[in-house]
């Protein structure tokens, strides 16, 4: 594909073979003149940068001349957005470094990769991940409950949510598995609300049924009243049932009297629903139903619960309720809960919840995926879907026990974190799925379809400067192309901001990555070198120990060093002087700096007192200094100079007959050097080379009389 | 290891912001009823940074945005104090520029705002300021190597350099210990005490021989105890925590750091931490009746998500352990048990201890 620019100002990829997956967004540049030439490029995140350049012309009032342009990919998540999506990018850090550290001890101890308890490890990872994937709060609720206030919301659910415990449910709740239908039956009450968006829902009818509730003047008369509740019967929200029916009008006071039949039928339904046995540990708190553990104690309760409905169902006050809808209405929900196929079609909307009232209501005792699977496509036959849901494809993924289906709709509703994470799930249990995705691929590189993932989900963080810091987890995590991208990674950040470039050394520090820190350290010393924060320069190259690079820039500093003794810029020295820190460390051609310093320092002595020890001091690191190779030539004149006093000294030479030697031997030295091309001239009063070499030859002669 | 603190003893409460936060501050306030915070935060979706006020309330929880102010670039460095009737924020942002904002000391809102332009006191560089408690005079240095004093009016501005190293050395630390003295911090672990009274360059600069053992890093921080003028308190590069005593030059008193080594006297030092720590303040909490000659207990933040409290020759304490960066903290004047910290994470984490 290549961009194409037209004159109407609109970029058309095109394919070249086919036209059928031509795609064409116009883009708003509001360039006056055609477009000559097209850059493209990557910004933050999924943006692309497009850089539109006009053709030339003459005149200048035409207009802009180029135009850059931000171009959002994809849609993103309606659910989420990015700032959401980098929430729960931090939040699952922690979670995910912790299942990595434990696979790791776990394989340490033992050779094979399946542990039998590992699942519970993936658990809590699970738990931990979905505890984030929590939409917004709403509001709390009122201290007043509003006695006709049927559903009630905590939270605005998420398919993000819901995919995520669909699949916590099928492939890492070992301990649940014997209930898994019960656990469907939950997963259903707390997201059947999603499902509103593509089709009618059972929750759709309940909330707009609420709303009408205050316009309903009596509410068995409404058939709706009965429909809802055998729906909402159907798909086992039980609580809301009873608190429905208790809303029938033969419960009013001033009704009591007329209705006392009508309202005991009304009632025994009510205790009847409020007392199904369910096949599962406990419910939430407050919760109806009677909840069974084991099968046998199950399966007498649940006999029991159906006797006493058949013999409700055939009681002879039926005939006497004389108010037709109650009748018709409550036999109607004996029928559900009797788990009459027809009733419960009826009753349900759509197939996940008539799949979720046969388990309630015909097969309880429904275990094993394969059987399940049979019922779900029973199900999709008898309520034949009229549209697709991000949720129902990986459903059936997850039913027909396919984990390339999995994987591939949950890549492509949920996105690269989705996938990333979610594989721990898939392989928590099934040594099959472990092998699939841990598998070396040669299609992919030589990389299981593990770190494929991850890789791309760490592209993702890379990509956003608030989330690069977390993309190393990840990277790391991968065996075989992870460190290459993690020492792109780091390399590619910027050096500019002071704490940006030590979280940058901190990451690299973590996993042990010296050479890319030191190189960091060194880019970081150019960088600020050049932009004349000179003492922040020699930091970092000094931290980076690149003595190199010191001796190079140490030539250009030079030329700014205060060139006599006299020169109060030398003050501003100090602090770059303490940077350097004890000679110990590599300062390059800077340690002349140290010496130069110390060399000062006491020839001020010398000026503000007439001690010979100050003097004689002085002299040392006089010679130090001229023997220090370090010592760029060009200040062996000038410092000499500044010593002309020592030189002279008057109680007594101060320098031996080898030590004027050496002296004498550099400014031979120098008058060679002046020969040369390069050579700067210091900038000295005219007569400095002859007094220099005189009071050297006064020293000498002096020196040697002492001697 | 470094002792946890009990749960029991502290609440934790998480704020998250969806939007980078660079610096926190308690404003101080007069009124009893309301706590403030001042955010610095950037939202990288939108490009533009701004200095946010929120209010917060232990009970029922509850941390709301009051009021904003639209910055021109992020926010270097935020200072928070108070004047006369109002409660006044200063901040130095990533172009160079210098803002202060009133804000009323009962409701906090923002009432006005004059500025320094930028390059006027830095270029494009990163700055950092100390507002003098109470009063008016603010100091700004950065790592361009000026130094600057501004005086601020109800509507006007002065400010006059008082050094400027031409690059050679870089400040990234400043604190006011009198009204005419200040300490700055540089790369290095470099010290420098000036005095208003004595221009021309720094009166005092830390140094000694100690450096032999101690791998070199930056200071990020810097924090003067009124009580204690002349020890001065610095935090920085590998978890180093050091207090420099203008009487005792030539030791500094290591309490926390990884890069001391085994020099004498450092020995029994514990480290809090291992990375940079971002910033340093005195714990005014704890009441230490300890002698004189010991260091006040000071709480610090650091990279590896660190908010502790160390003591000289004492275990050092972990209020917090959070798994990224904890950037910049602030204890709360009036109220020293609550402390406000930022995390690298976009969020905003409040500790009240009991």
């Amino acid at each position: 594909m290549s961009p194409d620019a037209v004159g109407n100002g609109a970029l058309i990829p095109f394919s070249g073979e086919t036209n059928d997956s031509l795609a064409v967004y116009p883009l708003h540049h509001g360039l006056a003149r055609p477009i000559s030439r097209v850059a493209l490029s990557w910004s933050r995140g999924n943006s692309l940068r497009v850089s539109l350049f006009a053709e030339p012309s003459g005149s200048f009032d035409t207009g802009d001349g180029a135009k850059v342009i931000e171009v959002k990919l994809g849609g993103g998540d309606p659910e989420i957005d990015d700032a959401d999506w980098r929430r729960i990018a931090y939040g699952s850090v922690a979670p995910f470094a912790l299942l990595q550290s434990r696979r790791n001890s776990l394989s340490a101890l033992s050779k094979s990769s399946y542990h039998l308890d590992w699942w519970e490890h993936v658990l809590q990872y699970s738990k931990d991940i979905s505890s984030l994937l929590t939409g917004p709060k709403l509001a709390p609720n009122p201290i007043i409950e509003d006695p006709n206030e049927i559903v009630t919301k905590n939270e605005e659910p998420t398919c993000l949510k819901a995919a995520w415990e669909l699949m916590e449910i099928f492939y890492v709740d070992k301990q649940s598995q014997a209930w898994l239908p019960e656990k469907l039956v939950d997963w259903l009450a707390d997201y059947d609300s999603l499902f509103t968006s593509t089709q009618e829902t059972i929750h759709g009818k309940l909330v707009d049924f609420q709303n009408d509730l205050v316009n309903i003047q009596v509410i068995e008369d409404d058939p709706r009243y009965w429909e809802v509740m055998s729906s909402a019967l159907s798909v086992g929200w039980l609580d809301i049932v009873v608190k429905m029916l208790r809303l029938h009008g033969s419960y009013q006071i001033d009704q009591l009297s007329k209705r006392e039949l009508e309202n005991g039928l009304v009632e025994a339904v009510a205790v009847l629903i409020s007392k199904m046995p369910r096949l599962r540990p406990e419910s939430a708190a407050g919760n109806l139903g009677e909840c069974f553990k084991s099968k046998p104690d199950f399966t007498k309760a649940w006999e029991k619960w159906r006797s006493q409905i058949t013999k409700l169902d055939c009681s002879p006050y039926w005939i006497q309720c004389d108010n037709q809808q109650t009748r018709e209405g409550l036999r109607n929900m004996l029928q559900v809960m009797l788990g009459n196929t027809e009733n419960l079609c009826t009753a349900s909307c759509y197939w996940i919840e008539l799949y979720v009232s046969h388990f309630l209501y015909i097969r309880p005792f429904t275990t094993g995926i394969e059987s399940m699977y049979n019922l779900a496509q029973k199900c999709i036959q008898l309520k034949t879907p009229t549209g697709t849901h991000r949720l129902t494809g990986l459903m059936i993924g997850i039913l027909a026990e396919n984990t390339e289906v999995v994987i591939a709709e949950i890549s492509r509703e949920f996105g690269p974190w989705m996938v990333a994470h979610a594989v721990e799930l898939l392989t928590s249990g099934s040594e099959e799925a472990e092998i699939l995705l841990h598998d070396e691929r040669y299609n992919l590189g030589g990389i299981s379809m593990v770190e494929l993932h991850r890789l791309a989900y760490a592209q993702v963080l890379s990509s956003h400067a608030l989330t690069w810091q977390i993309a190393p987890i990840y990277l790391t995590s991968c065996m075989k192309q992870g460190m290459g991208l993690l020492e792109n990674l780091l390399y590619r950040q910027s050096v500019q901001h002071n704490n940006l470039l030590l979280k940058n050394i901190e990451i690299c520090r973590l996993y042990e990555l010296d050479h890319i820190s030191s190189n960091i350290m060194k880019v970081a010393g150019v960088y600020h070198w050049k932009h004349g924060r000179k003492g922040a320069g020699v930091f970092w190259l000094q931290q980076s120990q690149d003595t190199n690079c010191l001796d190079r820039i140490a030539q250009q500093l030079f030329d700014s060093v205060g060139k006599s003794i006299s020169d109060e810029s030398f003050k501003q020295w100090e602090g770059l002087i303490e940077l350097l820190g004890s000679e110990s460390k590599p300062a390059g051609g800077l340690e002349f700096l140290h010496k130069y310093r110390d060399f000062k320092k006491s020839l001020q002595m010398v000026y503000s007192g007439k001690s010979t020890d100050a003097a004689r001091q002085a002299v040392g690191s006089l010679i130090l200094l001229m023997k220090n190779p370090s010592t760029p030539q060009r200040f062996w004149l000038p410092l000499l100079f500044d010593s002309l006093k020592l030189l002279n000294w008057k109680d007594s030479p101060l320098l031996s007959v080898s030590e004027t030697n050496l002296l004498l031997n550099k400014l031979q030295e120098l008058s060679l050097a002046r020969q040369r091309p390069h050579f700067t001239e210091p900038n000295l009063p005219p007569q400095a080379l002859s007094s220099i070499r005189l009071a050297l030859a006064t020293n000498l002669g002096r020196a040697i009389l002492d001697e | 290891m470094a002792a946890t603190a009990n749960s029991e003893t502290s609440q934790i409460h998480r704020f998250h912001q969806y939007k980078y936060v660079d610096a926190v501050r308690w404003l101080p306030v007069l009124s009893a009823f309301n706590r403030f915070a001042v955010l610095a935060t950037s939202d990288f979706d939108s490009n533009l940074s701004f200095i946010e006020i929120h209010s917060f309330k232990p009970n029922p929880l509850s941390f709301d945005f009051q009021s904003s102010w639209t910055s021109p670039s992020p926010i270097s460095s935020l200072k928070a104090s108070q004047f006369l009737q109002n409660s006044i924020i200063a901040a130095t942002t990533s172009s160079g520029s210098l803002h202060f904002l009133f804000a009323d000391s009962t409701d906090a809102t923002l009432q006005s705002e004059v500025s320094v332009p930028e390059n006027e006191l830095h270029s494009v560089s990163e700055t950092c300021i100390d507002l003098m408690d109470g009063g008016v005079e603010c100091v700004t240095v950065g790592d361009d190597g000026k130094v600057n004093l501004v005086t601020v009016g109800n509507s006007n501005l002065n400010y006059r350099r008082l050094f400027d190293s031409g690059g050679l050395v870089s400040y990234t630390a400043v604190k006011w210990a009198s009204p005419v003295e200040f300490a700055t911090g540089g790369y290095g672990f470099g010290l420098h005490w000036w005095d208003q009274r004595k221009p021309g360059g720094p009166v005092s600069q830390f140094k000694g021989n100690w450096d032999k053992n101690l791998n070199s890093g930056i200071v990020h921080s810097i924090d003067i105890h009124p009580s204690r003028k002349h020890t001065c308190l610095a935090g920085g590069s590998l978890g180093t925590v050091l207090a420099w005593d203008l009487r005792w030059q030539q030791q500094p008193i290591i309490l926390s750091g990884t890069g001391a080594g085994d020099g004498a006297g450092n020995s029994a030092v514990q480290s809090i931490s291992e990375s940079e720590v971002w910033e340093v303040q005195y714990d005014r909490c704890i009441k230490s009746n300890t002698s004189s000659t010991r260091i006040l207990p000071a709480m610090i933040c650091s990279e590896d998500g660190i908010l502790g409290v160390i003591e000289q020759g004492e275990e050092p304490i972990e209020l917090l352990a959070e798994p990224c960066a904890i950037n910049s903290f602030d204890i709360d004047q009036h109220n020293p048990l609550d402390v406000i910290c930022s995390l690298e994470w976009e969020s905003v984490a409040i500790l009240t201890r009991q």
